[in-house]
């Protein structure tokens, strides 16, 4: 499997090339101490990360929110384990391929962290691909959208403090 | 969310379960069009097709207006809007995990070295 079937509607692309090794990107990537630290956006905390790295193994991410309240982000499982290069993992299924089950707040997504190197550094793509339009949709309908725009106007608003 | 805003959504997705009504919104997309335009590329009874319009309306989808004659169908792009906002926040959400991932993967080569 190389790169997925990119629909503009539901799947989102992003590049970038940073200075540092395909090494260090990976174990940014794959090492819980590492992946807590940057992982989702201040005020809200990465309280507890589990990675089991190998196909079928567990994703999983608990972020604590600017009131100490504790939201599940639930287990994912990865699908792909190409140290430094490819790392592949979705939400709709948890650990062992066991299918996952949909709750009000959930949507299915696979993710694509591709990386090579440049020069002296990376470049890496990060892909995240979505069910379709209507669940985007319903997604939106849930709330989903305020609670994640809340979440961005607090890192936003964090940023300008730094 | 509220029983009303419920009852909408799940005709929504109702509505868009059909390939023939999925059709329809394709053409739709491209300007507003007579019932007859419509029901051309489909080889159904003017009836069904009428059912399958009747279902786009009633969740707010489609619109439609009678000139004389001729009923022309238009479409609402709220519903549709919605998905393509989430998508706006999904891209936005991603841009700062990545942006957050930069700057630590810089601490980490400086404290590398």
């Amino acid at each position: 499997m190389s790169i997925p079937v990119i629909d503009p509607k539901t799947d989102l692309v992003l590049e970038r090339v940073v200075d540092v090794s395909p090494a260090l990107v990976w174990r940014a990537w794959t090492e819980p101490q590492h992946l807590k630290k940057w992982f989702c956006p201040r005020p809200w905390a990465t309280v507890e990360c589990r990675i089991d790295l190998r196909p079928g193994g567990e994703f999983y991410t608990q972020m604590r929110s600017p009131e100490g309240e504790n939201m599940e982000g639930g287990s994912g499982c990865y699908l792909e384990v190409e140290k430094e290069r490819r790392l592949v993992w979705t939400s709709a299924l948890g650990p062992g391929y066991r299918p996952a089950v949909a709750r009000v707040h959930d949507l299915f997504f696979t993710a694509f962290i591709l990386m090579e190197p440049q020069g002296q550094g990376t470049k890496y793509t990060a892909i995240a691909v979505h069910p379709d339009e209507a669940s985007a949709q319903r997604h939106a309908e849930m709330g989903f959208q305020d609670g994640w725009g809340t979440a961005l106007d607090q890192l936003v608003a964090y940023m300008k403090t730094i | 969310m509220t029983n009303q805003k419920q009852l909408q959504l799940d005709r929504v997705f109702h509505a868009l379960g059909d390939p023939t009504r999925r059709a329809v919104i394709r053409r739709l997309g491209q300007g507003p069009a007579s019932v007859g335009e419509l029901a051309r590329p489909h080889k159904m009874a003017l009836p069904s097709f009428m059912q399958h319009l009747a279902a786009l309306e009633k969740c707010g989808l489609v619109r439609s207006r009678k000139a004389g004659r001729v009923r022309t169908y238009q479409l609402q792009p709220k519903p549709l809007k919605a998905a393509e906002k989430w998508m706006v926040a999904q891209r936005a959400l991603w841009e700062a995990r990545l942006d957050r991932l930069d700057d630590y993967l810089l601490q980490m080569k400086e404290s590398e070295t």
